[in-house]
């Protein structure tokens, strides 16, 4: 057997010392497996919802289930999720609470594997940390709270400031825009919810941890994210999953709404295990002159679809995309991203960073869209991919639609192998073959990395160091 | 749960396998190729107009591409004067219910070029499909199972002809659906210009060509579309390319009102080098479609694309290209730009350049840009003196300068009058 086989047969039978790690389940409440009315009556019940809500979640699975599969993309791993055999709806053990002294044990455990507490310490300004589908702890710093910043679950920002929930929810994202925003609409629970109020800017990024940890467990999150005029924010999610044997679900909703002069970043950092789907509808509105932001970095799952999109409807509105994936063996990520030129002098930028490896597969799927009026534009997209193995894949499927003559539009794409001079050279200085793979992926998702906050960028590259692990083919 | 079934568009014409054997005896043919006509209409029965959902069709609607009836309501042949025969090369006009016109110079004879009515070459049925199979899509099952204006072209091992072989294509009234066979064999050096012409609003066309070129033969293909208006057409074009063949593809399309295409290589031997040039003219209300494929099946491949669009008025454009890299082709480099050059506020451009690529052993890039005339460039030549319309006009020609160089001489005059004529159309506030 050759090295690469050899490489691509082990690939991830050692996730579990890697970074999995699974805890006992413990629940208050279990809905049974399987979506229909009763069940979406048991989780608005359950919570208490108004009316309005309760509604939308009912008219929501109807769209869902009328609605067929998407045709497109990976069609044989899409077709191996069986609806019938999720569980939506759990609650965890133990209240809501604001002090870390009042946590559950297991729960605390989790958290410190992943950090949680030594990232706290440093300057982060509140943890949302979201154990199975109810956030259990919870904390915002005072000041947040004095400048009038909201930032807490989704659950608890529609019981306490409803009227905005209701302004905004599913304006950007609408159930009916596809099969698993449908899904997501009439299931939801946890997620975040943001509101930061005009003028105001928030220095420090707000953070919050999800993790998946019951087999069969759909985790439909959605978040809100309000930015008021001239305000500004960062938020950040970060993720990790245990080890599961069967497949799991991830389908969240995250609507950005930039209202005039407003800038929100958000940043992801996915580490799903390789047997969990992750469909997620990511959709932001960037109102004139605000700045929207999407920094994605994807590197488990077995399938990612997540085509983080921007509509730039007000004038010189400005977005961006930058992404990375890493496709081990077995995995496909497909991912890309969506801006929707609507309004004139807007301008918009998407850096897509892929790595494929062993027979991994990762895929841009990207759409850049002019509508008629939109004068003045301008766009530019760069898609990059590195392969590593000769069973790896890359696809790359732009998608540009230009109504309006008076715009700019570019795009470029490149896709290489690690190149052997390059290691020949690092080799040549006395670096190990080893190393100088890690160096030149390293380098590869450079651009990416230093957009992130210190520790994530350091977590970031600690995983593509186990990725890379025993990479010499 | 399950995808439920797409129903399939009633809007399909009517073919019958009575109706295809009945062509089949009336152009002649052997048993063998009517048993190639009778599977890609069994192919024809089961496969559903295109989809819209996907994305090769996401911008044309394949209904209005098609005829009401393809047999028997075809008009007379289409009256087409025969082009001078180009100097060391040859010339065919080939049309429905006539036999294909040729006119061989000396030396294509002496060479001996090969050219006969596909319908009559009795080897034909062993290689028809092979390159473009029935199963290809909607319009190449419909093509296979009822062609009507066939032509079978070989130019034999080690021949080099110096003249460039014509074929002209003239689109009757009704529907027209030609075949065209070519074959280059080994070392072999060849022209071959395929030229679409004529039609008017009740011409449809839907035409396949198979290009086979041998172990190191050098092929160069121009495909000229410059249909009348109202012209509906689609064009399948593919060569299979063996070990260290070397061709290139010069498309230029400007005629027609619906027009799609379908161009590609297949790089099926080591060694084998395909490149593609060409530009799209679009004006008024056309409505331009064009697919390009490279396909690298084998190793120490390369290939590279460069296609452009220029478009006025209403004129709208999609243009998508794929670049598939299996995974024993290693060692393989594949190019592919695609510019856009929007001249009119009405007019729309889509892209969708895509790369497949199945393993690592590649060097592979592909860029895409839609812009209007770069009023930077405009405003350097105006503050030499140069006014505005001119210009423009010289703009525009350098954009399109480095394809139009690659047209062979036999058609570059017909095809830099279309261009003159277009812009000069353009210039004066046309926009």
């Amino acid at each position: 057997m050759r090295a690469t086989d050899r490489e691509i047969e082990s690939l991830n039978q050692d996730y579990l010392e890697k970074y999995g790690f699974h805890d006992a389940e413990e629940y208050l409440l279990k809905a049974p497996r399987g979506l229909n009315h009763e069940v979406v009556e048991m989780i608005s019940r359950y919570k208490n919802e108004p009316e309005w809500m309760r509604e939308f979640r009912h008219r929501s699975l109807d769209i869902f289930l009328s609605k067929p599969m998407p045709k497109w993309g990976d069609q044989e791993a899409l077709g191996e999720i069986d609806f019938d055999n999720i569980y939506y709806y759990l609650k965890p053990k133990g209240q809501q609470t604001k002090d870390w002294n009042e946590v559950p044990e297991k729960i605390k455990q989790t958290f410190d594997r992943l950090g949680i507490p030594e990232a706290e310490r440093k300057f982060l300004a509140g943890v949302t940390a979201q154990y199975e589908s109810e956030v259990v702890y919870h904390s915002i710093r005072g000041d947040l709270e004095k400048m009038g910043v909201i930032f807490c679950d989704m659950d608890t920002g529609l019981r306490e400031h409803e009227e905005i929930v209701k302004k905004y929810f599913g304006t950007v994202i609408p159930p009916a825009d596809n099969k698993f925003s449908a899904l997501n609409s009439a299931t939801w629970s946890g997620g975040s919810f943001i509101y930061v109020p005009p003028n105001t800017k928030v220095d420090i990024p707000l953070q919050a941890y999800f993790r998946i940890n019951a087999e069969n467990m759909g985790q439909f999150e959605r978040t809100l994210i309000i930015a008021d005029e001239g305000a500004s924010v960062h938020y950040i999610e970060g993720c990790t999953a245990p080890v599961y044997s069967t497949d799991s679900l991830h389908a969240a909703v995250v609507e950005l709404i930039a209202l005039k002069g407003a800038h929100i970043r958000y940043s992801t950092i996915q580490n799903w295990s390789t047997n969990v789907f992750n469909l997620v509808t990511k959709r932001a509105k960037a109102y004139e002159d605000a700045v929207v932001e999407w920094v994605d970095g994807n590197l488990g799952s077995k399938l990612t679809m997540k085509y983080p999109a921007i509509l730039l409807v007000g004038e010189r509105a400005h977005g961006e995309v930058l992404s990375v994936a890493f496709a081990g063996s077995g995995q496909h990520q497909d991912a890309g991203a969506k801006m929707i030129h609507a309004a004139p002098n807007t301008t918009s930028r998407i850096i897509s960073k892929s790595i494929s490896k062993g027979t991994g597969r990762s895929s841009y799927r990207g759409l850049v869209k002019m509508t008629k009026g939109a004068v003045n534009c301008k766009t530019h997209v760069e898609c990059d991919a590195l392969l590593i193995g000769e069973r790896s894949r890359s696809d790359t499927y732009p998608t540009m639609e230009i109504a309006e003559d008076d715009v700019s539009v570019e795009h470029e794409a490149r896709v290489s192998k690690l190149a052997d001079e390059q290691i020949f050279y690092l080799q040549s200085r006395g670096i190990s073959e080893d190393q100088a793979r890690l160096m030149i992926v390293n380098g590869f998702i450079e651009p990416f990395v230093r957009e992130l906050p210190m520790e994530y960028a350091v977590e970031l590259n600690r995983l593509i160091e186990l990725e890379m692990e025993g990479s010499v083919g | 749960m399950a995808n439920p079934v797409t129903a399939v568009p009633e809007a399909r014409p009517l073919l019958d396998e009575a109706a295809v054997r009945e062509l089949s005896q009336r152009l002649g043919e052997n048993e063998a190729l009517l048993e190639r006509r009778l599977e890609a209409l069994r192919v024809f029965a089961d496969t559903a107009l295109p989809d819209r959902v996907q994305h090769l069709w996401r911008y044309s609607d394949p209904s209005r591409l098609l005829p009401s009836a393809i047999l028997g309501a075809a008009g007379p042949a289409a009256a087409a004067e025969v082009p001078e025969l180009p100097e060391g090369g040859a010339v065919i006009l080939l049309r429905a219910g006539a036999p294909p016109l040729v006119r061989l110079s000396d030396a294509a004879e002496k060479m001996g070029l090969r050219v006969a009515a596909l319908e009559l070459d009795g080897d034909a049925a062993d290689r028809l499909g092979t390159t473009v199979p029935a199963a290809h899509g909607f319009f190449e099952a419909l093509n296979g199972a009822a062609w009507s204006a066939g032509l079978s072209l070989e130019v034999p091992p080690k021949a080099r002809l110096e003249g460039p072989i014509r074929i002209v294509v003239p689109a009757a009234a009704g529907s027209s659906i030609p075949r065209l066979l070519v074959r280059i064999g080994e070392l072999a050096e060849a022209t071959v210009v395929e030229e679409h012409a004529g039609g008017t609003e009740e011409s449809y066309v839907t035409s396949v060509t198979e290009i086979e070129a041998g172990p190191g033969a050098h092929v160069r293909h121009m495909l000229l579309q410059s249909w009348g208006a109202g012209v509906a057409g689609h064009l399948t074009t593919r060569a299979r390319l063996d070990r260290d063949a070397d061709l290139a593809t010069i498309v230029v399309s400007f005629g027609g009102s619906r027009v799609k295409m379908d161009l590609g290589a297949v790089l099926d031997g080591p060694g084998a080098r395909s490149e593609l040039v060409g530009f799209v003219l679009g004006h008024d209300r056309q409505h331009m479609d064009h697919h390009t494929v490279h396909s690298h099946r084998s190793g120490r491949t390369w290939s590279n694309i460069d296609f452009k669009v220029a478009l006025t008025g209403y004129a709208r454009s999609a243009y998508t290209g794929v670049i598939r890299i299996d995974e024993e082709a290693g060692a393989t480099e594949a190019y592919q730009e695609n510019r856009n050059l929007l001249l009119s506020e009405t007019c729309r451009a889509d892209t969708i350049p895509e790369l497949e690529i199945l393993t690592d052993d590649v060097q592979c890039t592909h860029g895409a840009t839609v812009a209007p005339l770069d009023e930077e460039m405009v405003f350097y030549l105006e503050s030499r003196g140069i006014p505005r319309e001119q210009a423009e006009r010289l703009i525009v020609r350098g954009f399109l300068e480095k394809t139009l160089s690659r047209v062979p001489e036999a058609v570059r005059p017909q095809v830099v009058e279309v261009v003159e004529e277009r812009l000069s159309h353009f210039l004066g506030g046309h926009r």
